[in-house]
């Protein structure tokens, strides 16, 4: 039985890992999306974390903590500079610039000699554990929870829901705007400095377009209303392609696109009828039995 | 590990005559199952090496288990997809290694995540054969249990612009590579190595990114240094394209391209332009030894057309039944490794292959030419 | 220089034609679909396999491609968008189900197709080559670069000249006000997305003739160079989209002449900020309209 144990965890240990630090992620999606903000930079700042965490442990020999702490603070220093002037742009505007910038730093990693370009930085020692990656996680929950409930939570809805009248009111929108993208920053730097010494090594073809699409998809698919919702749409998500792994082979779906295929239509399937996300199943479906018509299909999901 | 084909429960008589039927009757009662993990890209950017090298992988255990080299044993591919990601290839290995308990991996399409998932079985001593991998450092250097099948270009591409330079004396070359690529990025620096201690100058280099298609500003600007040569590191994708841009913009200098341009993608989609192109290359698909031959009749007989990965990976499914044959055992991790350290000019479509004491594949490679609309030997 | 300037206009063209219809959606229902890039390599394959299995020619097959391509942007209107219409957040929800799309058409072509990179057969479009002032072009190059005005032309005709025109940009400018004047929303947006995927597929059948580079992954190419070019041209704005798309060429090969190659997406991404961050309008669009 231990041994079953033993083999259930050895073979998961990875996914569920990567559960915790998807999970960061999309937190980091979250606290822009919070505010009614679509900034898209997070790749970029996950790739920050990631390389400065790295070359602290490789070639400073610090301490795995400190570590960590620069690879958090570094992205939310450099979120400043470049918050002031996207910030006010508004809507797909503020993505694609913040797309921008994610592709620079991943193309300034590539034509970097120092951090070995493309090949990327091998062999980092493994010091991040599964534990250490749900504390953080813990953590950042707890935190952007109590913000919610907070004075500063109010703030945050009122900017999301109309900004200029938020201003009126005497909110100082951009403060607000600015502190949550650091926020976010810091949580892609953190996740990005687990991840690189979970997994030996870091590259910058892991901080792309796609990266940041997939914690966009992680947050709303999971429900970006509540704080939790981000974190179960990570799990959701990075559990499918291990479920199909385990479930087409014996509808007889071989590895290979047709899994893509059901990859993309669940996603699908998901954002057209749960629109506030996974989180709303429970009362979606409470809903269905007591015959009504579930609340939220015209609410926003944000 | 050991999985028992026929239910013990099963009537004699039925089991007697399915022995009479069966081609290999010692097998058929107490066969030990012994089960290969191969991570290959079956989607994402790399798929298009994950499809011929799961051909491969196919193709020989099905020609190992026909040929009764291990009596007793049957090879069983456990295939899975990584998705071109580190992420899943992780988790491809934890299951190969902990549910499936395969004796052997092979290694993931790309370098990358390589670099990610060795080391997982390193520490859990599975061996894995490493049948794409080409970066030369965070590889093999894992550890004891990683070994590599596909030369890297460091092997192939130094000897190959000797062979040329002895053949067309030029004094200037240009460098052309895919700078978002560990691959490519690593062809090129043994492409400059090998420049640079040769003595030839290089008039210039230019890059371009894997998902690009157009490569003409690169080739003008690159033409206009006038170099006698043009080396170029590029995946099979991106070969054709930069081929026939250069000629049609009028450029008839030579060209010589690494290990993505070994394929039959590459004449395909470049056509004419393809003509007299050199190809430093692991796997010299016209060599007219058996082992190749009857590999290129194998594969021929299953409808694909096979290209440098797919033999790599036939090879790499060789290499592990050999290393089992050689330990004497049933096929645990043990001896597999164990058969490994002992594996020396073993006969497979790459040519007489052995590992050098760093795990590194040993085997001859070659320079090609296109002539005539197919690859040929250059003398 | 002359031929760098021929590489710029001839990859300029390439951007402005995927750009077009990219634009159009974008300009029209403030959208980013994320489908297009797959529509556009979807369309590819639909013209390879007229050619290749039904012996077509390039001039027939062509045509059914593009409508076939905007026949699939139909569906992907009624899949995709419309059940999301009504919702506060569609421009974050649709780009999310058009990527859902884009997933499950690039695996359909990957299962059909395989990953393997096709082209269509050898001499399907003569290239050859013409000798200009300052370097070469080919015939193939020329048609396309002609294709591209063509269809630019023809797309203001009917945005500025038509009923059907009229009415997108009234849906363009207001929605409800439309639906007041008596406008069929639903349909006008059905049309815009035929329209744009006509033209993503055009832009594909081209692109596939010009590189001869055939693949399910084709689109990621040209999906972030389009995003940079609609931008840069000014939300929903065609001239715009097409100096943007001549810039945006003329510039990377400029970078690639004289910086190099490595330096070129850089470049563009930062320019791409910078555009957004000191004239948030792109180069043609209204002002004011980015701004929060």
């Amino acid at each position: 039985m231990t041994e079953r144990l033993a083999d259930f965890y050895g073979t998961y240990q990875s996914t569920i890992g990567y559960i915790g630090l998807n999970g960061l992620l999309a937190l980091s999606v979250y606290t822009t999306l919070s505010c009614g903000q679509l900034a898209l930079g997070n790749a970029g700042f996950m790739a920050i974390g990631a390389y400065a965490a790295v070359l602290l442990t490789m070639e400073a020999h610090v301490p795995f903590g400190l570590s960590l702490l620069a690879g958090t603070l570094l992205p939310a220093l450099v979120a400043v500079p470049l918050g002031l002037p996207v910030l006010r742009l508004k809507g797909v505007f503020l993505a694609i610039a913040t797309i921008g910038f994610g592709e620079v730093v991943r193309l300034s990693l590539v034509n970097s000699e120092a951090v070995n370009g493309a090949q990327g930085i091998v062999a980092i020692p493994q010091k991040t554990s599964v534990g250490l990656i749900f504390a953080a996680l813990a953590l950042a929950v707890a935190l952007l929870g109590r913000l919610k409930g907070s004075k500063w939570g109010f703030a945050l809805e009122a900017i999301r829901e109309d900004e200029p009248a938020a201003r009126t009111m005497g909110i100082p929108t951009g403060a607000y705007k600015l502190s949550m993208l650091a926020l976010g920053a810091a949580l892609a730097g953190l996740a990005g400095a687990l991840e690189a010494h979970f997994t030996f090594m870091v590259a910058p073809n892991g901080f792309g377009f796609d990266r940041v699409v997939d914690m966009l998809v992680f947050a709303v698919v999971g429900g970006s209303g509540v704080v939790f919702g981000p974190v179960v749409g990570a799990a959701f998500l990075t559990l499918l392609p291990e479920v199909l792994r385990e479930v087409a082979p014996m509808v007889g779906i071989e590895p290979g696109p047709l899994r893509m295929a059901v990859d993309g239509l669940v996603l699908l399937l998901v954002i057209l009828f749960l629109p506030n996300g996974i989180v709303s199943l429970a009362g979606v479906i409470r809903a269905r039995r007591s015959g009504r018509r579930p609340a939220g299909g015209t609410e926003s999901t944000r | 590990m050991r999985n028992h084909r026929l239910a013990p429960g099963l009537p004699r008589t039925f089991a007697a005559g399915l022995a009479l039927v069966s081609l290999w009757p010692a097998g058929a009662f107490a066969e030990t199952v012994v089960k290969i993990g191969a991570a290959l890209s079956m989607t994402g950017p790399a798929a298009v090496y994950g499809a011929t090298q799961k051909a491969g992988i196919l193709a020989a255990v099905e020609d190992v288990n026909r040929s009764g080299k291990l009596p007793g044993i049957k090879l069983e591919a456990v295939i899975e997809d990584d998705a071109s990601t580190k992420e899943q290839g992780i988790a491809v290995y934890q299951r190969f290694i902990n549910r499936d308990k395969v004796s052997a991996i092979i290694g993931p399409t790309l370098s990358n995540t390589a670099t990610a998932a060795d080391p997982l079985a390193q520490a859990a001593k599975v061996p894995v054969v490493a049948v794409s991998n080409t970066a030369p450092v965070g590889i093999t250097d894992i550890g004891t249990y990683i070994w590599r099948v596909s030369l890297t270009e460091g092997q192939v591409i130094p000897g190959a612009l000797a062979r040329l330079k002895a053949k067309l004396s030029f004094k200037k070359a240009a460098l052309f590579y895919g700078n978002d690529d560990a691959f490519t990025q690593a062809g090129y620096k043994v492409m400059k190595g090998a420049l640079d201690a040769a003595g030839i100058p290089i008039a210039g280099t230019q890059t371009f990114a894997k998902p690009d298609k157009d490569y003409s500003a690169q080739l003008t600007a690159l033409k206009a240094l006038s170099p006698d040569i043009l080396l170029v590191s590029a995946l099979a994708e991106n070969a054709a394209g930069i081929v026939a841009q250069a000629r049609q913009l009028g450029w008839n200098v030579p060209i010589m391209g690494g290990n993505g341009f070994n394929s039959p993608a590459f004449i395909k989609n470049a056509g004419p332009a393809a003509e007299g192109v050199y190809v430093g290359t692991a796997w010299n698909k016209v060599s007219t030894d058996a082992a190749n031959q009857a590999f290129l009749a194998g594969m021929k007989g299953r409808g694909v057309d096979p290209d440098q990965f797919c033999a790599q990976a036939y090879t790499g499914i060789l290499v592990i039944a050999e290393g089992i044959r050689l330990s004497g055992g049933k096929g645990s991790r043990e001896d597999v490794r164990n058969g490994f350290l002992k594996l020396k000019n073993l006969t497979t479509p790459l040519g007489p292959f052995s590992f050098t004491k760093d795990r590194d594949g040993e085997h001859p490679s070659s320079v090609q030419i296109v002539r005539d609309g197919k690859f040929q030997i250059v003398p | 220089m002359g031929q760098q300037i021929i590489n710029g206009l001839f990859l300029g063209s390439i951007y402005a034609l995927f750009a077009l219809g990219y634009t159009l959606v974008f300009g029209v229902l403030d959208i980013l679909n994320l489908a297009h890039a797959a529509i556009f390599m979807l369309a590819t394959f639909a013209a390879l396999a007229l050619v290749t299995t039904f012996h077509f020619p390039i001039f027939l097959a062509l045509p059914a491609a593009v409508l076939f391509a905007g026949l699939v942007g139909i569906v992907l209107e009624r899949v995709a968008f419309r059940p999301l219409r009504s919702r506060a957040d569609s421009n974050i929800s649709g780009l999310i189900s058009s990527l859902a799309v884009a997933t499950i058409l690039e695996a359909v072509a990957l299962e059909v197709w395989g990953p393997n990179i096709s082209r269509f057969p050898i001499g399907t479009l003569s290239d050859a080559r013409v000798a200009i002032p300052g370097g070469v072009v080919s015939r193939l190059q020329l048609t396309i670069i002609a294709v591209a005005v063509v269809m630019f032309l023809a797309l203001t005709w009917l945005l500025t000249r038509t009923r059907i025109g009229r009415e997108v940009r009234a849906v363009a400018e207001s929605p409800r006000a439309a639906r007041v004047l008596g406008v069929n929303v639903d349909r006008v947006i059905a049309s815009t997305f035929f329209l744009s995927s006509a033209l993503g597929g055009a832009a594909g059948v081209l692109f596939g003739l010009a590189f001869n580079s055939i693949s399910p992954d084709m689109g990621r190419s040209v999906e972030l160079k389009g995003l940079a070019v609609i931008i840069l041209g000014g939300m929903g704005s065609m001239p715009g989209a097409v100096l943007a798309g001549f810039l945006l060429g003329l510039t990377e090969v400029f970078v690639v002449a004289h910086l190099g190659a490595s330096w070129r997406d850089a470049v563009s991404f930062a320019g791409l900020f910078l555009i957004l961050v000191l004239r948030p309008q792109g180069l043609l669009g209204a002002a004011g309209a980015r701004e929060a």
